[in-house]
Formats: C-alpha cells, structure tokens, sequence
C-alpha cells in the first residue's frame, strides 16, 4: 500500500486548489447553491474542457484520461474544502464508477464520453422511502416489458435525483436486484427536490410509475455491484469529508490568531490549542482513512469493503466534529448565517448520515473482519 | 575495554552497500539462528546477565545501532534501511535494549560529545556492557522541567552535585545516569541547566524504588548528595543543557513507527479473541467498541506508513507523525478500558485473585496507562506543542519564554 502522493498527483492537487480558490468563493458557492440549476453551468464546462475533471477517471476510450480512485479522491477532497455545488459527486464518482463496474459496454459506450466531457449529468438512486441502505429491503420492482424494463417505486434522498439527465435505479426484479438506467425525462418519472439541509448538495425524491429502463448490470442478481458502488460512494465520501475537515480547521486555526480578547489572541489559551490539536490529529487520521480507501479502490478490491467501512466511519465523525469545533472556536460570529462555518456543519451532517451512518459502518466493518 | 572493542569494530561487517532484500534476508537469518529463547526465571540479576549478554552479541555481529555512525559500533544504515531493521528486529521478539540511554543519551553524545566522550561512552552503551538511565523529573518539575532544582556546583575539575530525580526508569540497575541539573541561578531557567554524566556507583547516589499505582515499581527516585562528578562528563557547554536535551538522530525513531502498530495489532486480536471467549461479540455495543480499536490500530499503521514513505521521499516526515503519539497513547488508554468493561465484575479483581483473567493483564494494563498520557510529556504538552509548533498558534503569554 502507498500513501504517499506522486508528483503528478500533487500537481492535480495544486491545480485543482487554484482553479477553485479562483473560480469558486464562498460568495459564488451561496450564489450557485441558491441558483435554480444549482451549480454553475460554465464553470461546470471549464471543469471538463480546461482541467479535464470529469473524464479523469474515465476510461481513454470512451474520452476520459484513463486515472483512478486516487485521482478522482484528490480532486473531490478539493471540492470539499470548497463545498462547491456541482453534480460531480453525482454524476462523475456514483454514475461514472456505477457505468465502470458494471460492465455492459453498450452502456458505457451510450454515456461515459458525455460524463467525462460534462455534457451529460447522472446520479444513481439506491436508498427508499424508509431510509438507510439496507440493500435487502429494496422495494422498487422490474419487470421486463417490450422494449427492455418497467420501473415502479419511489426513490429518495438521490443526490441530484431531481435534475440528472440520467438516474441509474437499483430495482428489484424476478431475477434478484438489478442496476437499471433511467433517463430523467422519461414518461412515468416524476423528480421532486427535497429541502436539504446541506445547501451545497442538492437531493431528490424520484418516483418511477411504470417508467422505461434499460439493465445495465446483466441478468442475475447484481448486490455485490451494488454494494461495489455504495463503497466507491463512501470512498469519495470521504475524501470530501477530508477536505473539508481540513479546511474547518485552518478556519478555526486563522481565526484563533486573530481574534483578540483578554488582550491577547484566543490561540494562545490552552482551551482553544487543545481543540485545534486534538482536530489535527483527527484530520490527519481521517486522511489515513480516506487515502487508504482510494488505494484499495483502485489497487485492491477485495480489500475495497474494510477500507470503505473504516473510511466511512472515521472520516464522517473526524469532519462533523471538525465543522463542530470550527463553530465553537469562532463564537457568535461562527453561529451567524453570513460566516461560512454553517455551510460545513450541514455538509458534514448529512454527509454522515448519506450511504451509511457511522455506526452502520463499524456494525460492517466488525463483521468483515470477523469480530 | 575501550580497545578491545575498537579492534572488534573494524571487523564488523558493512551492510551499508548490500541490497535490500540480502539485508533483510541475513539479517532475520542471524536473527533466528542467534535468539537467545525465553528469559530466564532465576533473580533479577540472572536476567540481567542474559540480557546483556544478547546485547553483546548483537553488537559483535554488527547488527546494533542501525542509525548510528560506524564508529561508534553502529550501522550507519540508510533510513530504508533501519526500517528493515525495525521490523525484523520487532519480528523476530529478542530483548530490546536495556536502559533509556540509546533512543534518548546517545543523540545527544553523538552531536554534542567530544570525541573523548564519544569514544569512551558511546560503544559500551550500545554493547550493553554499560546501561544508562535518565535523570530530568524531579518532583517540582515535572511538565516544567525548566524549573529544575538539583545543583551542581563546580569544585576545580569536579561538580558536586545535590537534588533529587524522580520518575527514572531503570536506575536501579544503571550505570550511568544521564542528568540535568543547575549550573547557574534558579531564575535563570533553561539557561542556567547544564548535562551531566553520572557514575550511579559514586558515593552520594542513592536510588530508591518508587512504587506506582498498578503496585509495582518500574520507577525509581534518585538522591544526589554530594556526588562528585568530573567536568569530562559534562556534554556540551555550561549552562548550555537544554540545547542538548531534545537532540534525536535523524529520523531513527519514524523508522519504528510500525512497531507499535504491529504490537497492538497482537493485542488487539487477543482482546477480540477474550470476548470471543465470553461470548460477548453478539452484543451490538461490544461489536462497536471492538469495531472502533480495529479502525484505530489499522489508522496507526497507516500513519507509520505515511510517515515513513514521507521522509523517504521528501526527506521530511509531515504533519502526520506530529500527532502518531497522542493518537497512541488514547489508543492504548481506549484499548485497555473496552477489556476491562468486557470483563465485568471480573474488572473488579485485582491481578493476585485466582479467579483474575488471564492473571489479570488487563485490569493490570487499564492501570498501566494511566501513565499513557503523562511520562515523557503530558497530553496536555503534547497538545500544546502541536498546536504551537505544527498549527502555529500563539504561545500563551503567561508561561515562560522556551
């Protein structure tokens, strides 16, 4: 296992930090969450065409560089310094891995390249009505019909669910669950968007009455698949969690050696040096977790289940806490709406609570392991 | 001594050009055809003789000191090298060193010793025929070690020296005990502490053993009254101690920083195992404490990982060992509270009770680290430290200049 980034991975880094530190400030980041795309639309092209971020890590032949995990996790940690608003979580970690591993090349073929070139936006939808990602209760049905599947069930909590051009649905058919392609337009599908408590990231309620589908995970029951894509999304997970736990803290730290009361600055008292301490070695930790999950990802699938559980728990608590602290630290001015710190506070909220909580991911993890 | 062991050096091999995987493979080799088996049960100065005499042998095969410079007795290896080293060292389960004086005294001989010194100190420490302890606590400096009280006071070519240390692992059965104490005014703090060898056998040095909360003694206390130690022994300037104290050898210490991730693997695992054996791993809240100290001892690993890939490839070893200490040491506290709590009532037996589990480890461990967070620096410091020296806050206008 490596944990050590390349130079060319520090690069990605770098160049992806200075485009965002330009393009996307807080005030763009209220303006586009407040929006009613939800994200800015040329921005969102210059991602693809300039930096080439969507297609990292697609595959060359279908227009994308040919990179992994690692890469794609560097840039989604830079996205969650930022909180930028955009439907690369969606589209490019959950779409674009879902289309990758699931092997139907026809598939891959039809929406890959519109993926990779930011033309085309996807998300997949797994959880229902009753919450959790339990995959066993599962309730959405396909059935075939004349052209391919009919689709019928209610999805939420779908991470851009309202406004994907294409919805992967994880629907239960004769022959076990199944990974079915949806396109958002389509007769029988009716997108709600939900009132998220995270501004930046935006979820739907997908209903799906008879809706048309093509499968796109073969016949036979495709839970392992499934359960593949639920890992990569807790991996990508937690590198925006990383990022932004991180940025929580060099907030808080700037912040500490500023501000003045008792006549000196509030870093220097050791009630406030020990948070920051303690929020060090939590975000240090966290990156432990997330690049190590990256690494399994792309290097080690069979080790991809523990890697994801861990990251999934570590990662999610490390930057709740973190947004916590960064409050705490900043006083009234961090409970003001105007101050950013209310922002990470509910990224890392809901965060934590999508694809797994903390606690569900531990239950996995000692499970696997075989505690 | 000194020259039997100069002629020895000369013969030792050189590992320094062999590749990597030959190092590795002659070093556990030697390492299993030479180990010494189990510790001997007879007294404690039985086991003193069989620790030191491994030790001899370690040395006078080549194999000690993987970071120090060759003549000196070490290795002079290369820092991939001492991790090899670390870890087949850790692999192989023979006696570590005896004393504190390698990891903590002998940085300090080898930057700031005269060549004298060097010669005359450094080899027999590191063949174990001489073992040295540390002299810093005293009972009104603990965190602030700056406000040291034991003085030494110069008389021609000697100091005499009166204080008392306290919290000194090993000093009963030291030779040597490497101390600080006051040269200049009480006021004058780190500028008035100078860095003294002390012969424990002199007159004037008594050592007593100091008994701790778990029952046992692994400390001592020391009294200095009126011991006479020659200037020679001095390391570095007067009054110029403190510059001294945190010396360390390059990186040598990240270069373990898997061991203890690799021990507390073990004992993790015996800890799933014991409430395997009570039947305790269908309960959901025992599964969640078990399932977070998995994450925690993978997290630590990976850290070691981290920091030992950083500084062979930037030379540095980056924020994330910065933290690798107080990240284990809650660990070890976290770890040793779960077992007991596994135990139930049996946590409420002391380790004498025949009906203790496994001869009362635990309860005994859960003991054992409260000391976690205090020796060689305080959470508490540990913090401060971090956020001053790592995330650059302002140090806190109340507390003394460094």
């Amino acid at each position: 296992m490596n944990l050590t980034f390349t130079e060319e991975q520090e690069e990605l880094r770098a160049s992806v930090r200075r485009f965002l530190t330009d393009k996307a400030d807080s005030a763009a980041v209220r303006r586009w969450a407040e929006s009613d795309e939800g994200y800015d639309a040329a921005l969102w092209q210059q991602m693809a065409g300039q930096l080439g971020l969507q297609g990292l890590a697609v595959p060359e032949e279908f227009g994308g560089a040919g990179y992994g995990l690692v890469e794609l996790g560097i840039v989604l940690e830079e996205m969650g310094r930022t909180l930028l608003p955009a439907p690369f979580f969606g589209s490019v970690l959950l779409a674009g891995q879902a289309l990758l591993h699931a092997g139907d090349e026809e598939s891959r073929a039809r929406w890959l390249p519109g993926i990779a070139g930011g033309t085309l936006t996807a998300t997949v939808a797994i959880s229902e009505e009753q919450g959790g990602s339990a995959l066993e209760s599962i309730a959405t049905t396909a059935t075939r019909a004349d052209a391919g599947w009919s689709l019928s069930g209610t999805k939420m909590f779908v991470v851009d669910g309202a406004s994907a051009d294409l919805v992967l649905v994880v629907a239960r058919a004769d022959d076990g669950l199944g990974l079915f392609a949806v396109e958002g337009n389509a007769a029988g599908v009716t997108r709600t968007r939900l009132d998220a408590l995270d501004m930046t990231r935006r979820l739907g309620r997908v209903e799906l009455a008879d809706a048309p589908a093509q499968r796109i995970s073969g016949d036979g029951d495709a839970t392992e698949l499934v359960q593949r894509v639920l890992d990569l999304a807790v991996v990508g997970l937690a590198h925006e969690q990383v990022g932004g736990a991180a940025k929580c803290l060099e907030t808080a730290v700037e912040y500490a050696k500023i501000r003045v009361q008792f006549d000196r600055p509030i870093g220097s008292f050791q009630a406030i040096k020990h948070k920051c301490a303690d929020l060090l070695l939590r975000v240090e930790s966290a990156r432990s977790a997330a690049y190590s999950a990256a690494w399994a990802a792309a290097e080690d699938l069979d080790g991809l289940p523990v890697a994801a559980a861990l990251a999934g728990s570590y990662c999610s608590e490390a930057y709740t806490h973190a947004a916590k602290e960064n409050i705490q630290i900043h006083g009234g001015i961090g409970y003001t709406w105007e101050h950013d710190a209310h922002l990470y506070l509910k990224r890392a909220k809901s965060s934590e609570l999508l694809f797994g909580t903390p606690g569900r991911h531990r239950a996995r993890l000692a499970d696997l392991v075989g505690i | 001594m000194t020259e039997t062991i100069a002629s020895e050096t000369g013969a030792r091999p050189d590992y320094r050009s062999m590749p990597d995987d030959e190092f590795r493979a002659a070093l556990r080799e030697w390492l299993a055809t030479n180990h010494p088996g189990r510790r001997p049960k007879g007294s404690n100065d039985e086991r003193i003789a069989w620790h030191k005499a491994w030790l001899a042998t370690l040395f006078d095969a080549g194999f000690a000191g993987p970071s120090w410079p060759r003549e000196y007795g070490g290795m002079d290896l290369d820092f991939g090298k001492q991790v090899i080293w670390q870890e087949e060292y850790a692999r192989a389960r023979v006696p570590g060193p005896l004393g504190t004086g390698l990891g903590i005294a002998a940085p300090t001989i080898i930057q700031y010793g005269t060549q004298e010194q060097k010669e005359r100190f450094l080899a027999p420490m590191l063949r174990g025929d001489s073992v040295w302890a540390q002299g810093y606590s005293e009972p009104g400096a603990g965190s602030d070690l700056q406000a040291l009280r034991t003085t030494a006071r110069r008389d021609g070519e000697e100091y005499v020296v009166n204080g008392q240390k306290v919290w000194n692992s090993s000093a009963d059965i030291a030779d040597v005990i490497f101390t600080l104490v006051r040269t200049g005014t009480q006021e004058s703090r780190q500028n008035g502490i100078s860095y003294l060898l002390v012969d424990a056998h002199a007159p004037g040095v008594t050592v007593r053993p100091l008994r701790d909360l778990t029952g046992d003694a692994h400390f001592t206390e020391i009294f200095y009254e009126d011991v006479r130690v020659p200037v020679a022994n001095r390391i570095g300037e007067e009054n110029g101690g403190w510059t001294c104290v945190r010396t360390s050898l390059g990186h040598e210490r990240a270069a373990g920083a898997m061991n203890q991730a690799a021990m507390y693997r073990r004992v993790l695992d015996e800890l799933v195992e014991l409430a395997r054996e009570r039947g305790l791993t269908a309960d959901p809240l025992v599964r969640n404490a078990l399932a977070d100290l998995e994450i925690r001892v993978r997290l630590m690993r990976y850290a070691g990982m981290r920091t030992i890939s950083d500084i062979e490839a930037k030379g540095e070893p980056g924020p994330a060992s910065s933290t690798t200490r107080l990240f284990n040491v809650i660990f070890e506290q976290d770890l040793h509270e779960v077992a007991v709590d596994l135990l139930g009532e049996y946590g409420a037996l002391g380790r004498n009770d025949p009906n203790a589990v496994q001869r009362g480890r635990w309860v005994w461990g859960f003991l054992r680290t409260r000391a976690s967070t205090i020796g060689a620096g305080t959470a508490e410091i540990q913090r401060n430290t971090i956020a001053e020296q790592v995330l650059g806050l302002p140090r806190d206008p109340a507390m003394p200049p460094r």
